[in-house]
């Protein structure tokens, strides 16, 4: 018995420190690098959230910017990327941020507002960021600039056009749009109103969400940044606004929801412009390598090769040129990293700024990416590329508009983003008839609060 | 049982000459008037000995207790640090402004202040609060109703029994992750199964998760929400029909009730002349109201803290057009997309403190149906 109770005590520790040992074992397994950092040179964590081909490209950069200096060794980590943003605040609350992270969703101004990132005056010179400034399209500097403060870089831009189906156009007698009553017309054309059978096609349905491109279309803006006032309740986004519901009044509610339910996400074959769902479809530049498989392969089977073609948005009269939504993938800076200058240094290789334009080109054209300045554009590997692809040219020429906005990069972007969209969607699956006046009334000084809330915060 | 020197039991406050040795059981006469010096020394040689057993108790005591906190404690710590410590902070939080990045800052009400005023203007908060109020009132009662139905079918005593019992709980099984994804094909409004065969039999088609409709409203009774084919059925209702399909797990509760039920008070309804019927309402419904009670209350806490499935199936962001905004997804992001802790842990507090009304009020009530007769 005396024996026992001796030996229990000794047990008792001895199982807690084989535990404590197993833990700590196994969490320095789970959390070490297989990466070796050359002696004499910075790590810089790089989080992003690029996967499949896209990961090997970005893995590839880091190489290629590895292998061009001795200062700083870059470690690109693949996050999943959703949620992207908890998990970066996660890591900040935590203490152990990354050193650099690529982020695509609209939270610039939020970020920097609350000083979770750095302003790029903290890592350059005033010199380099007056001429990162003047370096940029003006799509890409709107961006990444809140209060005059250049608060990252995008690494490329996401521009929607048209997409259209030339072949099917063509059937029904029907050129390329040009404006919005050619645009209206296919869709009438095609999918007339009155039909009684099923719609097994349509010219062209409008996805509720992308209200914030036919608002810049229709000449509209969503927010005076010289006054701080959202202006949903401007003719002109009224005028968007109702175009697009004269779609749900033409088809009814339903009908649209049932068309266009996942379509836009579609991959490959399955893209509803080449199974022939829709004739036009808006898009971003990633349908190109799309289409051309699609083509490849009709090529391979030697059937007839379906022709398509990239547009501008159409404008209605009175409307703005080349006007669209942008997105971009923007680098961030976090605030308490480690290795901030190195950072700084590899967004300048990505990007292509300060003499780096031919890597730069090189990076787009693998990853089918829009650059940032139209001096990566001038690259000639990049003009090779759009040799071979012209239908990337509208992308480019759209990149280089004065008329391309994002979501307005201020405080509270993420609920302007949603709450316009919901408006949009409220309005277009509306069972009764909509009063949009009321309806855009309502979501301006919704948004107006929670804007105006979020900028007095912190 | 083990008493300490000197304990005195309820029975012997009364007759305080004639205590009981608790540790040697021998009866010890004590006169507050005559105490011989030969029981003196015995009580000393006694106390001795007692007060080395009692030490070596305490010790025996305290060993146990720690040996038992021990095991206990990666349970307790995870309590500490997951439960307790976010319950009270939170708490503190929903008093401050808190954005995860700068430290959070006290600003008295304004968080309250901020849920007050959207409940005035029916925004927010109070539109987060319809749709969890409509997913809930609905999807519980439907899941109780159908659960007792199909668990009273499936007790009856046909070929296959098992087999049909297993496939009805199969559901519950199936992770929710995947099983929100397969409704949003089945429940594809173009191309999805569920639209397929309703088309193939000339029925209405929903629009499901693409619409934000409500099948329990007034605009229902219109003629114009069942023009083209259509029907007023939207996401809310596609994801109280997704709950419906998972209900396994009561079911199963359901059908140990209705197994325990003694046999002999259905055999007292037959001979009284009872059909299948009345057994049901007077024999089978009555002995299982305790149950039903039971899962009415877990039903509606789980149902108002339904996240996983609501984030999927709405694009994250209670879509379309937010009628999927429950008050947990508000909550989520009001945190995590607008940086908005102390507001979300305000919502948090809110939710608490509905609940805990919410399930006061069923116990206050139950008293009324819920049936507790001796099995």
């Amino acid at each position: 018995m005396n024996t026992a109770s001796s030996i229990r005590p000794m047990l008792i520790i001895t199982a807690i420190a084989l535990l404590a040992t197993g833990l700590l074992v196994s969490q320095q397994w789970l959390t070490s690098s297989n990466v070796k950092i050359p002696s004499g040179r910075e790590e810089v964590v790089f989080w992003h959230f690029w996967g499949g081909a896209d990961r090997a490209i970005v893995e590839d950069v880091a190489k290629r910017f590895n292998e061009s200096q001795s200062d700083y060794y870059v470690r690109p980590i693949a996050m999943p990327g959703n949620n992207l943003d908890l998990k970066f605040f996660l890591s900040v609350t935590g203490g152990d941020p990354p050193d650099l992270l690529n982020i695509d969703d609209p939270v610039i101004a939020d970020w920097g507002h609350r000083g979770a990132i750095l302003a790029l005056d903290e890592v350059a010179t005033p010199e380099e960021v007056e001429r990162l400034k003047q370096w940029l399209f003006p799509a890409a500097r709107r961006l990444v600039t809140y209060e005059d403060h250049l608060y990252g870089v995008p690494n490329g831009l996401d521009i929607r056009a048209l997409y259209v189906n030339k072949t099917m156009l063509a059937r029904y007698g029907l050129s390329t749009p040009k404006t919005i009553a050619d645009l209206d017309h296919i869709a009438e054309t095609i999918a007339p109103p009155d039909q009684t059978e099923p719609y097994r096609h349509h010219g062209y349905l409008p996805d509720s969400r992308r209200i914030w491109a036919w608002g810049p279309v229709f000449g509209g803006q969503f927010y005076d940044l010289s006054d701080g006032q959202v202006t949903l309740t401007t003719p002109e986004i009224e005028s968007a606004l109702a175009w697009m519901v004269s779609y749900r009044d033409r088809y009814g509610p339903s009908e649209i929801a049932r068309f266009r339910h996942g379509d836009q996400s579609l991959p490959g074959k399955t893209f509803p412009l080449f199974a022939e769902r829709y004739a036009v479809v808006m898009d971003g530049q990633w349908r190109v390598r799309d289409i051309r498989a699609f083509q490849k392969s009709q090529a391979d089977k030697r059937e007839e090769i379906t022709q398509f073609e990239a547009i501008p948005l159409p404008v209605p009269p009175g409307g703005k040129p080349n006007a669209g939504w942008v997105n971009g993938n923007n680098f961030v800076i976090p605030r308490g990293a480690n290795a901030s200058r190195g950072a700084w240094e590899f967004i300048k290789y990505w990007c292509g700024f300060d003499g780096k334009e031919a890597a730069a080109a090189k990076t787009c054209v693998a990853g089918g990416w829009i650059p940032v300045s139209q001096n990566v554009v001038d690259e000639p590997h990049f003009q090779q590329f759009l040799e071979d692809e012209p239908m990337f040219r509208t992308f480019i020429e759209l990149a280089g508009s004065e008329n391309q906005f994002p979501v307005p990069v201020i405080p509270g972007a993420p609920y302007f983003n949603n709450g316009v969209k919901n408006l949009a969607e409220s309005a277009m699956s509306s069972s009764t008839e909509p009063d949009l006046r009321q309806m855009l009334s309502e979501a301006e000084a919704r948004i107006q609060s929670h804007i105006d809330r979020a900028r007095t915060e912190q | 049982m083990w008493h300490r020197k000197g304990d005195v039991s309820g029975e012997d406050r009364h007759n305080p000459r004639q205590i009981t040795s608790t540790l040697t059981g021998n009866p010890v006469i004590r006169s507050p008037l005559k105490i011989s010096t030969k029981s003196v020394l015995q009580d000393q040689a006694g106390i001795s000995d007692q007060a080395d057993a009692v030490s070596r108790e305490s010790r025996r005591r305290w060993r146990a207790w720690f040996t038992a906190t021990g095991f206990a404690s990666p349970w307790l710590v995870g309590l500490l640090a997951l439960f307790i410590y976010p319950f009270v902070v939170s708490l503190y939080w929903s008093f401050c402004q808190y954005d995860l990045i700068n430290p959070p800052r006290f600003v008295g009400m304004d968080n309250y202040e901020q849920l007050a005023s959207e409940f005035a203007t029916g925004t927010g908060i109070a539109h987060a609060l319809w749709n969890t109020g409509y997913y809930a009132l609905l999807s519980v009662p439907l899941s109780i109703v159908l659960g007792v139905g199909l668990a009273t079918l499936l007790s009856c005593d046909i070929r296959g029994q098992s087999v049909f019992r297993t496939l009805f709980y199969l559901p519950s099984v199936i992770p929710v992750v995947a099983a929100s994804i397969l409704w949003m094909w089945l429940l594809n409004p173009a191309d999805g199964l569920v639209n397929s065969i309703l088309g193939s039999l000339g029925l209405w088609q929903p629009q499901w998760f693409t619409s934000p409709a409500e099948f329990v409203s007034s605009e229902s009774l219109t003629e114009s929400a069942w023009e083209n084919n259509s029907a007023p059925i939207g996401s809310k209702d596609a994801l109280i029909l997704m709950s419906l399909w998972g209900m396994g797990n009561f079911m199963v509760i359901y059908l140990a009730a209705i197994g325990d039920i003694p046999k002999s008070l259905y055999e007292a309804a037959r001979i009284d002349g009872a059909g299948p019927i009345r057994r049901f309402i007077n024999v089978t419904l009555p002995l299982l109201t305790p149950i039903i009670f039971f899962n009415l209350v877990m039903g509606l806490i789980q149902s108002v803290q339904a996240f996983t499935q609501i984030y999927i199936v709405s694009e994250g962001r209670g879509a379309p057009a937010d009628s999927t905004l429950v008050i947990s997804l508000h909550l989520f992001l009001s945190a995590f997309q607008h940086l908005n802790m102390g507001y979300a842990s305000a919502v948090a507090w809110l939710l608490f403190a509905l609940l805990g009304l919410a399930t006061w009020f069923l116990f206050t009530t139950s008293r009324r149906w819920v049936f507790e007769g001796v099995r």
